[in-house]
């Protein structure tokens, strides 16, 4: 569905990043099948990538390049003839707020607006569809509102968006349906509210001290009528969200290989 | 095909594109040691030689300095140079989301390789003409001669890639092969001059048939028999050479 934005999520390990490299035909698959905008990415990954955009998880800028000369190299990568590029590039930095920089030095970047170059690149092509793998992590919340601002924006263009992520927030604002994968399974799909009201108890109240971790109930009332028992008051009482359904579906301990 | 090659030749540009960013940091190395060598060996050494084969010592040990600044230039860029861009600005992640795939990013570092050979061979044999050490008919080979070696001893830099668990390991591979190739195969003197078995070991080493195309082409002699005996030797290595780079890198960019 074009302009749909679609959730990956799962805990460090559970192959997220393997998935989306073979969609886009960064790595081979031992077995199954997959179609990408109609392709397979294994025997049709030069074309499919024409079509495509990703956000990847490293930034792997040129650093000694400026960003001008950055953009131009990966516009040249793409195919863009050199007038169209330049164009494109100049409203893509404007589009993410970095038409001041054209000029200066990668390496002389803040993280936040590598991360918005990373976009630029991301978006050359014009892309159907574009990939984010984890696109936010390590980005004060600023940016990010930003970044989930010009994703939506994007979205009404018709953009499909695949998102990766560890932010439960971000999954939720951004993402239409979703899945939660744990070490390589699908555990449920489906979009972040019916998930929410199918697999976690409707309110949280969460003590800061070990000596109540939490505890939930369907409604607000119930869940004041329980906590009045308790003669400690909770610090925070809130609606269930994401990441309530995240813990319960892959488990709260951190695996041994995780 | 043809767009598999415009696709291979912008990857080579992008090395380009960053290479000519710090030219002078880049290229003084690589004319600066070919330098060290003509003064140190050839004038202040070679003064005390008289004749070697029946010319002047200088004449006799420059037109291997021309081969041997293709083998470090290459080797070193698909060595360090490479490795760096692999692992540590993951370069070729970004690359790899773009029509450019793995094949196209392993021809583009064997065109740079061969691009930097050729031109640095072309650049000292200019310096030695300059010095009036060579004879100029021939010196147009050079290049072919420097994109050569520049090929096979690119390949030997990816194959060290493909086998180095870390970036210190390259100094051993250096130590062990680079260093040894560098001192057997002819530059300053004739193999023959050594034992029988090592100089079939020569035989094997790519620097060793680009010394004799060097030599061959800047004293102006034997070119046709030594360009067919020689360069069809450096080409079947090259060949091997790049093959076995070629599986040893490819799992390395796709898995």
């Amino acid at each position: 569905m074009p302009g749909a934005c679609f959730g990956l999520l799962g805990p460090n390990g559970a192959g997220k990043s393997t998935l989306i490299r073979m969609l886009y035909g960064a790595m081979s698959r031992s077995g199954g099948e997959i179609r990408v905008l109609g392709l397979d990415p294994e025997t049709g990954g030069r074309e499919l990538r024409r079509s495509i955009g990703v956000v990847t998880q490293e930034d792997a800028l040129d650093e000694q390049m400026t960003v001008l000369e950055n953009m131009a190299l990966y516009a040249s990568f793409i195919g863009l003839p050199k007038s169209i590029a330049k164009t494109r590039i100049r409203d893509l930095l404007a589009f993410l707020a970095l038409e001041h920089k054209v000029n200066a030095k990668i390496i002389a970047l803040s993280g936040g607006m590598k991360r918005r170059l990373v976009f630029v690149r991301a978006l050359l092509g014009n892309p159907q569809l574009l990939i984010l793998d984890e696109p936010t992590t390590g980005l004060d919340p600023a940016v990010r509102q930003v970044l989930w601002t010009k994703i939506r924006a994007l979205q009404q263009q018709g953009t499909t968006v695949l998102l990766t992520t560890h932010y439960m927030d971000e999954a939720e604002a951004l993402c239409d349906q979703l899945v939660i994968l744990d070490r390589g399974v699908v555990r449920v799909s489906g979009a972040p509210r019916d998930l929410i009201a199918e697999h976690s108890a409707g309110y949280v109240a969460i003590w800061k001290t070990a000596l109540h971790p939490r505890l939930e109930a369907a409604s607000l009332h119930q869940l004041t009528a329980a906590v009045d028992q308790i003669p400690n008051k909770p610090d925070v009482i809130r609606p269930a969200n994401l990441e309530d359904v995240f813990l319960k579906i892959t488990g709260k301990e951190l695996s041994g290989d995780a | 095909m043809p767009e598999f090659f415009v696709l291979s030749w912008r990857v080579a540009m992008r090395h380009w594109a960053i290479y000519k960013k710090d030219f002078f940091a880049n290229i003084l190395p690589t004319l600066i040691d070919p330098a060290l060598f003509v003064m140190v060996f050839g004038y202040w050494l070679g003064a005390h030689i008289t004749q070697l084969n029946g010319r002047p010592y200088l004449t006799y040990m420059a037109p291997g300095i021309a081969a041997s600044t293709a083998l470090f230039t290459a080797y070193f860029e698909s060595s360090y140079g490479f490795y760096v861009r692999l692992v540590y600005e993951n370069i070729f992640k970004a690359v790899m989301t773009t029509p450019i795939g793995p094949h196209e990013i392993i021809t583009g570092e064997f065109i740079w390789v061969a691009l930097k050979g050729a031109i640095m061979a072309g650049l000292v044999g200019v310096v030695l003409f300059a010095f009036g050490i060579i004879k100029v008919e021939y010196i147009w080979l050079l290049p072919i001669m420097g994109g050569l070696v520049g090929l096979a001893c690119g390949a030997i830099g990816l194959i060290a890639t493909g086998y180095v668990r870390n970036m210190n390991q390259f100094q051993t591979v250096y130590a062990l092969l680079i260093s040894p190739m560098f001192f057997i195969s002819g530059v300053f003197y004739p193999i023959d001059q050594m034992p029988r078995a090592l100089q079939y070991v020569c035989y094997l080493s790519p620097l060793y048939h680009g010394v004799r195309l060097s030599q061959s082409a800047l004293w102006a002699e034997d070119v046709l028999r030594d360009w067919l005996i020689h360069g069809a030797s450096l080409i079947a290595l090259t060949a091997i050479l790049m093959l076995w780079a070629w599986r040893r890198i490819y799992p390395k960019l796709y898995s």
